[in-house]
């Protein structure tokens, strides 16, 4: 039993790591410019057939192909800024969420045309044997997987609080009016927070490729479920984005081993609704929910 | 007053006339989608266009209406004209459980806690495979009659289908020009200044919830026994996008423009085949380009074209 | 009954203030303010910035609860009463910054005004019988009225968005006035309008004080409130600093000290 359940907890948590990254670049990008990317999920979709071309296909080396993927990916999210978001002449909520929808279906038909609509796979990152902790396995992916995630987290956490561009960031982030006042460009911000936000889910889809089927659908479920776990833990926080996928990922991995499987997908939401009403700010509270 | 009743005439003498000049059964089929849809996008317009309230989980009550009906009839040989009410008040007393708790919120998570529940509602569809069918889809749900009149040829079910329209136009402007329509437009507007002449704004965004879930659950009705055949994907988070789609590219607050919108979504897939793999491109770029340039939507957009040009022809 | 009780209630105030207070996480924003306002009077509240007239303004109105004491208005408890049942009962409000409903025309606004005179619902709406069609003429026809009462009858059909700022002012204040309101609250009336506009606002407040509508001003304007207001309560630092006819307030020293003194 014991066993079993520290089986759960282990896929748990390699899947709360990767919704806890898609759910930052959710974060960032709220935080900086108050806009749902609806269309982030795709993006994730884009760094897992990125890696698809680059590694399986071209046969680069990985860390090169995982930083060109990136790379590229972010340079795809700073195009859509430029292009769609930036051009809107009424940010209104209602207008935006169906601009970021029209952005994910775009690409999603853009996906379908390059890679096809067949399912790619990739290898792991590396052929080690799964680790034997307690009778449960630990794939070396999974590994792979959290510390991935980890320094991720970490590196963006030393981005915000050390460098001055990081603090520009944030400062644009909590007021972008008084920000632009002391001089900080708040538009060259909201591109690097794009900039930024889209090469994390570039992120997240490289690492969970190995783990998943790769198709140009794949990312609509995974974008959304991300976006529970910001919500969970705390839109605009970065350790609450953490805190609430690994939640997720944990909750989720339960739910399915002790009750049923066809629960799977519901689990995100029902928290998703609950922490709406419970506490609309997520259980690390970044920003006042009733700020709209 | 009178206005209306003429816009009303045209609009029954036009319906009357597409049904009898229309043979191909295929186009009838098409139209009669259109008018469910418009139906669909009417229910949505008077939330967010009207009370300003964004849903992004209205599928559920267009599924609700269908598999209600779908379920009663097949599974409990119910007349579907029995069905209907029954699925109507399931999907009201839905929304008022869903609505208490979610519209007390605003803007981004009003949109998000609309979003879950229309998640949960999908999956519910997709699950509960002994009552719904599953993923496979739910089959042999019986045509429409009363007494000797059939709704199986296409004509009589577009006849059905675009005289509830009429109908639930008639309603919607009527609601609209009353003391509850102002009393949405003010929450639209400022809810704390709602607030402070007396307006119950939790009530009032209740009720017009409400009314929009009924105006969905009727289509999902109308749907299903259109189709015969449903299946969870008919009433994903897709098409409750499409559904605030088909509101804001037809204009918001305008009813006039939920037909526009249900029209233009409805027939541009079927334009869209001839592009085969390119469609979901082309319908990613229409969708970006129509809120960049018209943000206000299509009808606020050519009127605001007709305007502009009318005000530069009379300066001197 | 003490002599002293009696005599409150032959006064019989419209609004009480009973020992109100008031803490934000851990400012006190009012500590234990009372006094009552006397039906048919305009009466003004002021004090420097930071004094507690919003908040108190925000207890009468509902948007708040007091942490401690009673507001009695017309023989009935309000405190921790909704927004929307303290308008039906008579109090309305105007704002600070002026908030009309931009996307509809003057005569409407002043309509909506009239919600809680007025009771067709839904079904009324859409089968629209009879007495919904009545009502809705009465609504209008008392819009109307109101508006001459105010004098901008003439822009009835206007665009509110379109109006200049002085004429929204008005507009607001005729959207509350078509509640049928007993008291009539008003949140810095004077603020954004010109000399001309405020003796003319001054006038207009006047004549709907004359029937019989009892006035609060929370204002910053001195020259308006000494002019129109027959009563004055002046805060400071959330307490109560005077009270009295303008005259009185003027030359209490202590406002002089606190308030008069720091603003000139």
């Amino acid at each position: 039993m014991t066993q079993e359940l520290l089986q759960y907890l282990f896929s748990g948590i390699t899947n709360g790591a990767i919704y806890a990254v898609i759910a930052v670049g959710f974060s960032m990008l709220y935080s900086s410019t108050e806009l749902i990317n609806f269309a982030h999920g795709e993006f994730v979709m884009l760094g897992a057939m990125g890696l698809v071309t680059l590694w399986a296909g071209f046969g680069l080396p990985l860390p090169l192909a995982f930083f060109l993927t990136v790379f590229g990916v972010a340079c795809v999210g700073f195009l859509f800024e430029r292009t769609a978001i930036r051009t809107v002449r009424k940010p209104d909520h209602i207008v935006l969420i169906i601009i970021t929808v029209g952005a994910s279906i775009f690409l999603r038909g853009m996906g379908m045309l390059i890679w096809g609509k067949d399912a790619h796979s990739v290898p792991a990152f590396s052929d080690h044997p799964p680790v034997d902790l307690a009778g449960a396995k630990l794939l070396p992916q999974s590994i792979w997987i959290v510390l991935i995630a980890l320094f991720c987290a970490l590196m963006l956490h030393l981005f915000f609080r050390k460098t001055l561009t990081g603090k520009a960031m944030e400062a644009t982030a909590i007021n972008k009016k008084a920000a632009w006042l002391t001089g900080i460009p708040s538009e060259k911000m909201i591109l690097l927070a794009f900039f930024f936000s889209t090469g994390m889910g570039a992120v997240a889809g490289i690492i969970i490729a190995p783990i998943t089927m790769c198709s140009y659908d794949m990312g609509t479920m995974l974008g959304l479920k991300g976006f529970c776990a910001a919500m969970l833990g705390g839109l605009g926080s970065l350790w609450g984005s953490i805190l609430g996928g690994l939640l997720l990922g944990i909750m989720e991995s339960f739910g399915v081993g002790l009750f049923s499987s066809s629960l799977k997908d519901a689990i995100a939401f029902l928290l998703l609704l609950l922490i709406l009403y419970v506490r609309p700010g997520g259980i690390i509270m970044a920003k006042d929910a009733k700020r709209f | 007053m009178t206005q209306d009743r003429i816009i009303y005439g045209i609009f029954f003498l036009v319906i009357t006339a597409i049904g009898f000049a229309v043979e191909n059964h295929y186009y009838l089929q098409l139209l009669t989608i259109i008018g469910i849809n418009t139906l669909l996008a009417l229910g949505l317009n008077m939330l967010m266009g009207y009370a300003g309230q964004i849903s992004l989980g209205h599928a559920a009550f267009y599924g609700i209406g269908a598999y209600t009906t779908a379920i009663l009839t097949v599974h409990y040989n119910i007349n579907p004209w029995m069905s209907l009410p029954c699925a109507l008040f399931l999907a009201v007393l839905v929304a008022v459980i869903v609505g208490l708790p979610t519209l007390k919120l605003t803007g981004y998570y009003l949109g998000m806690g609309t979003l879950g529940f229309g998640m949960i509602v999908h999956i519910l569809f997709r699950e509960w495979s002994s009552l719904t069918g599953g993923a496979s889809g739910f089959v042999g749900i019986p045509p429409l009659e009363i007494g000797p009149i059939s709704f199986f040829p296409a004509r009589n079910y577009f006849y059905l289908v675009w005289f509830t329209v009429l109908i639930s136009f008639v309603f919607c402007k009527r609601l609209i020009k009353s003391r509850m329509g102002r009393a949405l437009r003010a929450i639209h507007d400022s809810e704390n200044a709602a607030k402070a002449v007396g307006i119950n704004t939790r009530n009032m965004k209740l009720e017009i919830f409400v009314f929009s879930a009924a105006l969905s659950a009727l289509s999902g009705f109308f749907y299903a026994h259109m189709v015969s055949f449903i299946s969870p994907e008919s009433f994903s988070f897709l098409v409750s996008v499409k559904i605030v789609t088909m509101v804001v590219i037809g204009g918001m607050a305008s009813i006039w423009g939920s037909l526009l919108g249900a029209s233009l979504l409805t027939m541009l897939p079927e334009w869209l085949h001839s592009f085969s793999d390119f469609e979901m491109v082309v319908y990613g770029l229409i969708l970006m380009l129509v809120m960049i340039i018209t943000p206000q939507g299509l009808t606020r957009g050519i009127l605001d074209i007709y305007e502009r040009s009318r005000t530069t022809k009379n300066k001197p | 009954m003490s002599d002293r009780e009696q005599q409150k209630i032959n006064h019989n105030p419209l609004l009480k203030i009973e020992s109100v207070s008031k803490t934000f996480g851990g400012v006190q924003a009012l500590r234990n303010i009372s006094f009552d306002l006397h039906s048919g009077l305009i009466q003004g509240l002021i004090g420097p910035n930071g004094a507690g007239k919003t908040t108190l303004f925000n207890l009468i109105t509902g948007i708040y609860k007091p942490d401690d004491g009673r507001i009695i208005f017309d023989n009935q408890h309000i405190q921790g009463r909704q927004v929307h049942e303290l308008v039906r009962i008579g109090i309305a409000r105007t704002f600070q910054n002026v908030e009309i409903f931009g996307s509809m025309n003057v005569i409407e606004n002043v309509m909506v005004g009239r919600h809680v005179r007025s009771k067709c619902g839904f079904w009324g709406a859409v089968t629209r019988v009879p007495w919904m069609v009545r009502e809705e003429k009465n609504t209008f026809d008392n819009a109307m009225e109101i508006l001459s009462f105010v004098g901008i009858e003439e822009l009835a059909y206007r665009k509110s968005s379109e109006l200049p700022f002085g004429w929204q002012r008005l507009l607001e204040i005729a959207r509350a006035l078509a509640s049928n309101p007993k008291l009539l609250l008003l949140d810095e009336p004077a603020a954004g309008l010109n000399a001309t506009e405020t003796r003319q606002l001054g006038h207009l407040l006047k004549k709907i004080c004359a029937t019989g509508i009892t006035l609060l001003l929370v204002e910053h304007d001195m020259s308006l409130t000494m002019e129109i207001c027959d009563r004055i309560v002046v805060l400071d630092q959330g307490k109560k600093l005077a009270e009295g006819t303008p005259k009185e307030v003027q030359s209490d020293a202590a406002v002089m000290a606190a308030y008069l003194g720091v603003e000139g």
